[in-house]
């Protein structure tokens, strides 16, 4: 485990409740507004983390256990996403698998601690999340080994770094349609528009927010910090496929990363500012044409 | 004259017909200029054929147009079905313009669709070029597809689009596999060999490329052998024939189907000798040729509309002729005599069963009893095609299907012959009781006056009489042609 | 890559078609691919034989981009229906379907190219699940339209094989072919017309007065 990647990983943990302001600035511009300040969820978290939690008396040990294991998951996941083009301190033939199994394992924590309050209405949450994530990880998951085996490597670090010029040239099509099949799973599974709305709660088809209704205080900041920190991997993962060049330098690598991140979030605040939700039984759908492309896209590297 | 200009002919002919067809206005007229018209075609085309059933080889016209024993039996059966249902649907029409149950519109409409549709069957027969075999058989496709609905009726209208959309779907998939013959040829120097002519094909055959051969056969069968009505692509074939007007019908019947399993004989030819002879493309034939007489064995126990009964024999008897082609030798020349014979006799029970409809309103079985008092020309026509058709001897199809049955024995193909013997046993049973009761039964429901003019008499007189010659006593120079076409079919040279 | 690009769209446009419901953007997304096959042509074929080349994309582009595309339009407005409502199989399985259906295209695509046919795999692969998707299309949905567009995807399938893999056609017969489809087009299209008019609709399902 080298100096260098630990680092990157204490700057992504400093930065990553970054990106849920940047995407709402941008949102507030198309909306004409002033917006909250960047930082917000930065107070919002110092705010939520001075509080004690309220437990209901029918849950158990699961509702509490939620928060923290799905943090846990997500910040090991962390430690196997790639900076750019450079390796995570964690890299290791194999590991994208135990990377979809750490979000797996996040979001069967939150669906648990959701059914876990015995709401109805959180119920209704998780069985959405469940029956939409089963939709959306096998094709992030097609995607994955696609990328696999253009790049030859089995590791996240080592395939993401393969990516070249030279790769775009040869399997661009098959690129663009995993980024686009991954983009999808982004908005997906960060439960953001056209697939959810973060903004309010009480809707009745909502996904996501609905299941942490009923969390409070540090366990919400967990909850809350979490989700900022699986937008900063996923999103990860897709700039790093994007850029097709490895600089080389340590310093014009993070330079590269961090601004394509900051595009990704302007880019999502500009999805969300320009799309309605859909339908509820359009997001199968939705889900379905990601999972088509990730299939084409491993069917073409495949031939 | 030369064959060039008879070949111009015989495509010509019939597409200035469909030009008068639309330009003339009074319907007898039409009906009338239609029958001079295919008497000329008729002319032309014997002109065409006899020097082939004389003993020459081929015709062959800018090596686009060729004519041998195989492609010559066909035009000279279509050209009598054709015949036979113009002077017929002269009848048919003029029943219902006496009625007043048809307008102007729809005869000058059929007449222009029957003459379009008969110039492209004569160009899928005598081209040799299998693309424009292909363009003919989509365009029969687009041509009969309105004669369907003549009379306009929900019913029709449905028939017309399940015949529209699966045959479409179905040529598709042959133009895929003419597709894929030219592939096969990829081996072959390029230039040298033009891969679309059938025969330039057949001598070049042992070069190609046999898997790309073999799929290509696969799609072609599926693809021709929708439009020839054979199981389980043959959907679409009871409702087209039970809902288009009684001539319509029987061409259908007689020939339109015919026309497609023409398609798969030059095929399986090519496959022969593609594959040295090895019978390969002769048992997928084989096994379409038993499904469909399965199929419409168990359908036939099942119909209560006299003409989906008739459909379903359609079925039946194309599926015995793929049956007999692909058992070979004596079983290709009795499948070929079958083609003649099936024709006839189905053309006969369609214009008999449509007469009868006409006069009973009706085409219910249970309803239409005791034929033979209330119109006894038009009631024998059915009673006797209806005999011939589940296989009575001594008509000439019962001739052919012993055959048939020999070709079987002679080969061992006793799975072949048990499917064979059941289907048309259980066929016989199941239609013998309709035929019976139609005949000789009570007439249930008041019926409309109607005599029987010479044309109807000379009509089922001389189908039946053909039938029953040919079944005792078959003319040297006829044997001599199917025998030639039989083992054009078969690649043998 | 140019050309891998063009069947990558090829299929897409395919996956759009399974899971779209409105018939108008059908109707823009055949046409769209078949302009995309004109351009087919000029990347699959010699260019010592550009004037045939030309005459093909020209003609393809009107025919499949232009004139199936406002023939169908004419028959959309004429029969007042706006969607497919009730397809047999819905659109996420019907683009479940697409996956499997683009599997064994590739699978296929892979063991036709073994038996000797000189492309590459990704183009018999494009052109075969065009053909099973025109297929699909006539077999799972009710309106007489989205069953023409899926015989006309069929047909575009095949003309895409026909483009990679056969390349000295004499022109008279692709003439006669493209003739013959445009015909076919025509015909359904005055046949919907008709038959919207003898059932004020035109749902395939309804029609089930012949049975047996």
């Amino acid at each position: 485990m080298n100096v260098v990647a630990c680092v990157q990983t204490v700057l992504v943990l400093l930065l990553a409740p970054l990106l849920p302001g940047v995407i709402n600035r941008t949102k507030a511009f198309f909306a004409g507004r002033q917006g909250p300040p960047v930082l917000q969820l930065y107070f919002d978290l110092w705010k939520l983390a001075q509080k004690g939690a309220v437990y209901s008396r029918t849950t158990t040990w699961v509702f509490r256990a939620g928060p923290i294991v799905g943090l846990a998951a997500v910040l090991v996941a962390l430690f196997l996403t790639p900076f750019g083009k450079s390796a995570a301190p964690l890299a290791f033939g194999g590991d994208l698998i135990l990377f979809a199994y750490l979000l797996g394992l996040m979001r069967f924590m939150t669906v648990m601690a959701a059914l876990d309050t015995g709401s109805s209405f959180e119920g209704m949450g998780a069985s959405r999340e469940a029956f939409f994530s089963m939709l959306a990880e096998p094709a992030f998951l097609i995607g994955l080994v696609a990328v696999a085996r253009v790049t030859g490597s089995l590791s996240l670090s080592g395939m993401l770094a393969n990516v070249s010029a030279e790769t775009w040239l040869r399997v661009g099509p098959a690129l663009v349609l995993i980024a686009a099949a991954w983009m999808v799973i982004l908005l997906a599974e960060n439960s953001r528009i056209p697939v959810d709305d973060p903004n309010t709660h009480l809707e009745l088809t909502m996904i996501h927010e609905v299941m942490v209704l009923d969390h409070g205080g540090p366990d919400f900041a967990a909850i809350l910090y979490g989700a900022a920190l699986k937008l900063w991997v996923m999103g990860a993962l897709l700039v790093s496929l994007l850029i097709p060049v490895h600089p080389g330098v340590l310093w014009k690598n993070g330079l590269m990363f961090l601004g394509g991140m900051f595009l990704l979030a302007v880019g999502i605040g500009v999805v969300e500012s320009i799309m309605a939700r859909l339908r509820l039984a359009r997001v199968p759908q939705l889900l379905m044409g990601a999972m088509a492309l990730a299939a084409l896209a491993m069917m073409l590297v495949l031939k | 004259m030369s064959a060039g200009m008879e070949f111009g002919l015989v495509l010509g002919v019939p597409l200035i017909g469909a030009a008068l067809s639309i330009l003339l206005r009074p319907p007898r007229l039409v009906l009338g200029v239609l029958a001079a018209i295919i008497g000329v075609e008729i002319l032309c085309a014997g002109a065409l054929i006899w020097p082939i059933v004389a003993g020459v080889q081929a015709q062959v016209a800018w090596s686009w147009f060729y004519l041998d024993a195989l492609s010559a039996y066909h035009l000279a059966v279509m050209m009598i079905i054709f015949g036979l249902s113009t002077v017929f649907a002269g009848g048919y029409f003029g029943e219902e313009i006496r009625r007043k149950e048809i307008q102007d519109w729809p005869v000058r409409k059929f007449a222009a669709l029957w003459c379009g549709s008969l110039a492209a069957m004569v160009l899928v027969v005598i081209s040799n070029n299998l693309g424009v075999m292909w363009i003919g058989i989509e365009a029969t496709t687009l041509m009969t597809a309105f004669l369907i609905c003549v009379h306009r009726t929900r019913a029709s209208l449905e028939a017309m689009w399940k015949y529209l959309l699966m045959c479409s779907v179905g040529v598709a998939c042959a133009f895929m596999g003419t597709l894929l013959v030219v592939a096969s040829a990829r081996g072959i120097e390029a230039g040298a060999v033009h891969v679309l002519l059938w025969t330039q094909l057949r001598d070049a055959a042992p070069g190609l490329n046999q898997p790309v051969l073999k799929l290509a056969f696969i799609f072609l069968l599926i693809g021709y052998g929708t439009k020839a009505g054979l199981a389980p692509m043959h959907n679409w074939l009871p409702d087209a024939h039970s809902q288009a007007p009684a001539p319509v019908s029987g061409m259908f019947s007689g020939f339109l189907l015919n026309t497609a399993l023409y398609c798969i004989m030059r095929y399986t030819a090519i496959l022969e000798v593609a594959t040295g002879g090895s019978g390969w493309s002769l048992q997928i034939l084989q096994v379409f040729g038993m499904l469909s007489i399965g199929v419409a064995a168990v359908f036939i126990l099942f119909q209560e509309d006299v003409k989906r009964l008739l459909a379903y024999h359609s079925v039946e008897h194309l599926g015995i002729m793929a049956l007999g082609l692909g058992l070979g030798g004596l079983g290709a020349f009795a499948a070929l005599f079958h083609v003649f014979n099936h024709s006839i006799c189905k053309a006969l029970a369609f214009f008999s069963a449509g007469r009868m409809g006409q006069i009973y309103g009706t085409h219910e079985m249970d309803r239409m009893q005791g034929m033979l008092r209330v119109n006894p020309v038009w009631g024998l026509g059915l009673l006797g095609s209806l005999l011939a058709l589940i296989g009575m001897a001594p008509f000439a199809l019962f001739m052919s299907e012993f055959q048939i049955a020999m070709a079987a024995m002679n080969r061992s193909a006793y799975v072949a012959l048990i499917v064979f013997l059941a289907g048309t046993g259980i066929i016989f049973v199941g239609a013998l009781k309709h035929a019976i009761a139609m005949a000789w039964g009570e007439p249930k429901i008041p019926v409309r006056a109607s005599a029987a003019g010479w044309t109807d008499i000379l009509i089922v007189a001389g189908s039946l009489g053909v039938l029953l010659a040919v079944g005792i006593w078959m003319p040297e120079c006829y044997r001599n042609l199917l025998w030639r076409a039989a083992a054009i079919a078969e690649g043998k040279p | 890559m140019l050309l891998d690009a063009v069947f990558v769209l090829l299929i897409l446009t395919n996956l759009i078609l399974l899971g779209s419901s409105l018939l108008s953007a059908s109707i823009r997304i055949v046409a769209v691919q078949g302009a995309v096959l004109g351009v087919l042509p000029f990347l699959a074929m010699a260019p010592d034989r550009l004037g045939r080349v030309l005459f093909l994309a020209v003609l393809t582009v009107a025919l499949k981009g232009g004139v199936f595309p406002w023939l169908l339009n004419r028959a959309l407005r004429e029969v007042h229906v706006r969607r497919e409502v009730a397809p047999l199989v819905g659109y996420s399985v019907s683009l479940a379907l697409g996956i499997g259906l683009l599997a064994l295209a590739f699978w296929l695509g892979g063991r036709i190219r073994d038996i000797g046919l000189g492309v590459s795999v990704l183009s018999l692969s494009t052109a075969l699940f065009m053909m099973f998707t025109g297929l699909f299309l006539v077999i799972s949905r009710q309106k007489a339209l989205s069953q023409v567009l899926g015989f006309l995807v069929l047909e575009n399938g095949i003309y895409a094989f026909g483009l990679l893999v056969v390349v000295n056609i004499h022109w008279l017969i692709e003439l006669g072919v493209l003739l013959d489809v445009f015909v076919a087009v025509f015909i359904m299209g005055v046949a919907i017309d008709q038959i919207s008019r003898a059932f004020d609709h035109m749902d395939v399902d309804q029609m089930n007065h012949l049975k047996g």
